[in-house]
């Protein structure tokens, strides 16, 4: 193998035009998400999770990591908390609603990164989408498991946010996860308020944390 | 069989026996949660919440299904779950969900569905015919997908309101209106007559069995995913049921977009 006399120098310059390139990569990236349909940032999303999935030499720590982020990053997760707290969200101090974003996340990511562990090639196909009354967006898809009558049908709901359309709800087969928590949760904070509701999560995410360990 | 999702399979497995039996594979009777539970709170930025005034006898009977199944049903479920492959559950799936063909057809038509309920017999003549006696579902490939009805369905569409949520001892998740359904259901369901009443009882044992193999991730995960389970179950019977009268579970462009619910989307 030939080796260059000025390594030291050429990768200077190779470095500065990976860091020019790079930030071209990123404005232009940018500008696609500012661009990107409901439809799109769902079919990107699934598309970027399935890739992540499809590495099968990824700790199980890890795979849920960057599924998470990917996921997160295409949420308005704090619009979500304000939905399934509705009325309820100005019963918790700036620093409980904090702790409820905090500790819903945790749950969220325990439970559904559990279910990452048993993924077996489902894939999904975007059917339909349409907007709604109040300017949301909904885009259907298929999970496609094998056979008919497997399959079933996800819609999620987007809401556009500084220009970007990002998920605020997932309902699987018509029903509502925004509306399926708000029904939990008004059960708790009925009976204990916000601090029973933080308690009963906290508890809830210690127990996934033994779970996890087996 | 094709909305068996795992919503339905949490209302189903919550439901202890009942509600895993043939007629309910699919849409069982549905309450219009939404509508009709809305009012009664009165909440106006509450969102749908649940009309639930019996709440401390049906958790009562909610948790006694519960560990019916967990003592009875999931046990049993597992060791079939264990020895049977996938396909072999989903075939005996078809198998019961062809049977309920009468119960979909007379749904269909109190309902005026006259083309889903055209649909629903050449999807019977089909799978019958050319699935093998029900256990294959070839009619689906052929665009006659399951026009499941039931009567509690059809109720909702006469416009009677859901009422209260209620929890039947056995049979699970079910509402005022939705109950007297299953009465109307099961009456209208042909039972042939030159069949031992034994093998009928037999059958619908191995029905409710296989059925609850299919849901045993989907009840599992459910568990642990909700923090009032039983909450989680009710919410999700309610809002299914809902959808299912109004036809919601067609694919979106087909849909009417009646359900935008402008309570549950807006921000407190």
């Amino acid at each position: 193998m030939r080796i260059p006399s000025s390594i030291p120098c050429r990768d200077r310059a190779a470095g500065r035009l990976a860091v020019a390139c790079a930030l071209l990569l990123c404005a232009a990236a940018t500008d696609a998400a500012a661009q990107q349909s409901p439809r799109d940032v769902v079919q990107a999303t699934s598309d970027q999770v399935l890739a992540v999935l499809a590495q099968k030499d990824l700790s199980r720590e890890d795979r849920r990591e960057r599924v998470k982020s990917i996921v997160l990053a295409n949420t308005d997760f704090d619009t979500l908390c304000r939905l399934v707290l509705a009325r309820n969200w100005d019963r918790f101090t700036p620093e409980q609603q904090a702790e409820f974003k905090r500790e819903f996340e945790s749950h969220l990511a325990a439970t559904y990164g559990r279910r990452l562990d048993q993924y077996r090639d489902e894939k999904l196909a975007i059917v339909g989408d349409r907007k709604e009354a109040n300017g949301d967006w909904t885009v259907q898809s298929r999970i496609m498991r094998g056979g008919g009558s497997d399959d079933f049908v996800v819609d999620y709901r987007l809401r556009q946010t500084n220009g970007a359309w990002k998920v605020i709800d997932v309902i699987p087969e018509q029903v509502s996860l925004v509306a399926n928590f708000r029904s939990q949760f008004q059960e708790i904070l009925s009976n204990g308020g916000p601090e029973r509701l933080l308690q009963v999560l906290r508890e809830k995410t210690a127990k996934g944390e033994e779970f996890k360990g087996e | 069989m094709r909305g068996r999702s795992w919503v339905l399979a949490v209302c189903l497995a919550a439901a202890g026996f009942g509600s895993v039996r043939a007629e309910d594979e699919r849409p069982r009777p549905l309450p219009g949660a939404r509508a009709a539970a809305a009012a009664p709170t009165g909440g106006a930025t509450e969102g749908p919440l649940d009309y639930d005034p019996w709440q401390r006898v049906n958790r009562k009977v909610f948790t006694f299904n519960d560990k019916l199944d967990q003592w009875v049903l999931e046990p049993v479920a597992k060791g079939w779950d264990y020895v049977a492959p996938k396909p072999i559950e989903r075939s005996i799936g078809n198998f019961f969900s062809n049977l309920r063909f009468p119960v979909n057809l007379m749904n269909n038509l109190l309902q005026g569905k006259a083309v889903d309920g055209a649909k629903t017999v050449g999807r019977f003549t089909v799978n019958t015919l050319l699935g093998v006696g029900g256990f294959l579902d070839p009619a689906s490939d052929l665009g006659l997908g399951p026009k499941e009805e039931d009567f509690g369905q059809t109720l909702g569409v006469w416009g009677v309101p859901s009422g209260p949520y209620l929890v039947l001892p056995v049979l699970g998740p079910s509402t005022v209106r939705d109950a007297p359904g299953l009465a109307v259901d099961s009456a209208a369901s042909i039972t042939p007559f030159f069949i031992d009443a034994w093998i009928l009882a037999g059958a619908q044992v191995v029905d409710v069995i296989n059925t609850r193999a299919r849901f045993l991730e989907a009840v599992t995960e459910a568990k642990e995913a909700s923090l009032d389970y039983y909450a989680f179950v009710r919410s999700a019977y309610l809002q299914r049921r809902q959808a299912l009268i109004e036809d919601r579970t067609e694919p979106l462009p087909e849909r009417t977009p009646t359900y935008e619910d402008s309570e549950l989307y807006t921000v407190p």
